[in-house]
């Protein structure tokens, strides 16, 4: 099971995300608990999360959350814009096991 | 244009990554979302209190029985939002120092309270509600951010009571808390002393006078709030979330104006503001996100032809009758795409003005000091943030005609191009 988090101002957006991503996780039949919140919460989430993924209008905010992710070993990175765009489910998916693996 | 586009973004990043990532401002937005729930609770009890033709319905004095059954929910919540805000922001500001942060939520409170005047026309023994309204909001941040700051240095100086081992945490911790919040809190009781010997009397009236009445002042007026409807749509335009980065500075105005209409809602009396945090959250950002996008959604349907377009309308549309745009923003896209730049900082001013004009010469009512969910969809938004007038619900309409016609010829020539490029059969990805 990989958990995946998401998070953007206040976790309207990244959820339109999530059920694209858990779409595609389905027909690859890969486990994942995928969920979206907003920034305030991402620090608390953190523990439960194998990779943080921000959205791209949040991006400043990954300087801030780094600290912590790193101390926890979590892997982050900002969203693709196209892709947010598009609510790419499957290129966030790819993106967000990518990082996972290492 | 690109390395134009370049320096930019190298100057908005970090201003953005200050605004958003510093200590204070962090607090002060997280205090309001904690106060928020119970705004969103007693606005609804002022809509439902004040609901159109239901005098004329059950007769006047029903009403009146009615609307006195309703007030405490709002007199509870909305009417002293202060209150919670300042305990919101002391807890969040001393969190974010690792310290278990209830305790400089309630010191934060406390403070607040000794700095205030405890007499109203003669009688002892009350606090004045209104000071935990619109007037107290500045002094409450101030008040907030100190006495955190001072229960959080004294904490950590160690300056507390240890208890030996055995004693269950929670007594421990109570203790613990005694010797901060004693220093914390006698410090404002100096200052309140101090106070009494100037001619303003009370530390209320000084923030007040000094800092408070000016900044509403200006920040009601029609060129700060350009600025700052400018400000939001240049930051999304380099698809950094505008709103969370300029709302962290303009809340507190925006808030302290909305309730000193909503007093004077109350009271019945001529509502003094047309710029209130409704101004915005109704007419500029509750029209399909930050931009007004579902008039360009709207428009994708009318003549969109490309497939990239069509999709994008798809996608775009549910979310945004609900005031979530960013597949619109980073989709269609609007960020960095010198062809949208224009609309996209042109009608947000445009509605600006119409909005802030049409509520100047009372053809829409002003905003009633309700703060509806951002999430309302338009036209319901409108007419809850007017005080149930159907004039506010049409104003938006109007207005999203308005930005219909202002994005209709850059829509209609992205689309174009997006049309030719699929129908070359070229890669329609690239962007």
């Amino acid at each position: 099971m990989k958990h995946i988090l998401l998070a953007c101002s206040s976790g309207m957006s990244t959820s339109l995300l999530v059920k694209k991503m858990e779409e595609e996780a389905e027909n690859k039949g890969i486990e994942v608990k995928i969920w979206a919140v907003a920034q305030d919460k991402a620090m608390e989430e953190l523990e439960n999360a194998d990779v943080l993924l921000i959205g791209p209008q949040m991006r400043f905010m990954k300087k801030k959350y780094s600290k912590t992710a790193e101390e926890a070993g979590t892997p982050l990175d900002v969203i693709d814009p196209v892709a947010y765009g598009r609510v790419d489910g499957k290129a966030v998916l790819e993106h967000a096991l990518k990082l996972i693996d290492g | 244009m690109n390395k134009f586009m370049e320096v930019l973004e190298n100057f908005l990043m970090p201003i953005a990554d200050k605004l958003n990532n510093n200590r204070y401002l962090t607090a002060l937005r997280d205090g309001f979302m904690i106060a928020l729930p119970l705004i969103i609770f007693g606005s609804i009890f002022v809509v439902l209190a004040n609901l159109p033709f239901l005098d004329m319905l059950i007769g006047e004095e029903a009403y009146a029985t009615y609307q006195s059954a309703l007030g405490p929910a709002s007199a509870a919540t909305l009417s002293i939002m202060g209150a919670f805000v300042i305990i919101g922001i002391g807890t969040k500001l001393t969190q974010s120092y690792d310290i278990e942060g209830i305790y400089g939520g309630v010191a934060a409170f406390a403070a607040f309270l000794i700095l205030t005047p405890q007499t109203l026309e003669g009688v002892s023994g009350v606090i004045p509600t209104s000071i935990l309204g619109a007037e107290g909001m500045f002094l409450g941040i101030f008040t907030a951010f100190i006495a955190a700051e001072l229960y959080r240095f004294f904490v950590q100086k160690k300056w507390t009571i240890k208890m030996p081992a055995g004693v269950p945490d929670a007594v421990s911790r109570s203790f613990s808390a005694l010797i901060p919040i004693t220093l914390t809190l006698s410090v404002f009781l100096v200052v309140r002393i101090i106070f009494s010997y100037t001619p303003f009397d009370t530390v209320q009236n000084f923030i007040y006078t000094i800092i408070q009445e000016p900044l509403t002042a200006l920040g009601s007026g029609l060129p700060a709030t350009l600025v700052a409807v400018l400000l939001i749509q240049v930051f999304w335009f380099f698809g950094l979330h505008g709103q969370i980065i300029i709302n962290s500075v303009f809340d507190p105005i925006w808030y302290a104006l909305n309730d000193e209409n909503l007093q004077a809602f109350q009271a019945g009396s001529e509502l003094p503001n047309i710029v209130t945090k409704q101004f915005i959250d109704t007419f500029l950002v509750g029209m399909g996100g930050s931009g007004m996008t579902l008039a360009v959604v709207i428009g994708i349907f009318v003549i969109g032809r490309s497939r990239q377009l069509k999709e994008l309308g798809k996608l775009g549309g549910p979310p945004g009758i609900f005031n979530v745009n960013e597949p619109i923003i980073f989709g269609l896209p609007i960020i960095m795409n010198p062809l949208a730049l224009i609309p996209w900082l042109l009608a947000p001013v445009v509605v600006t003005f119409i909005t802030y004009f049409s509520m100047a010469t009372g053809l829409v009512p002003k905003p009633a000091g309700i703060i509806v969910p951002w999430t309302t969809p338009v036209g319901l938004s409108g007419f809850l943030a007017t005080g149930n007038a159907w004039q506010g619900a049409v104003l938006q309409f109007f207005n999203m005609a308005v930005v219909f016609l202002i994005w209709w010829p850059f829509l209609k020539i992205l689309d174009k191009s997006y049309y030719e490029s699929e129908n070359k059969g070229e890669n329609s990805q690239a962007s």
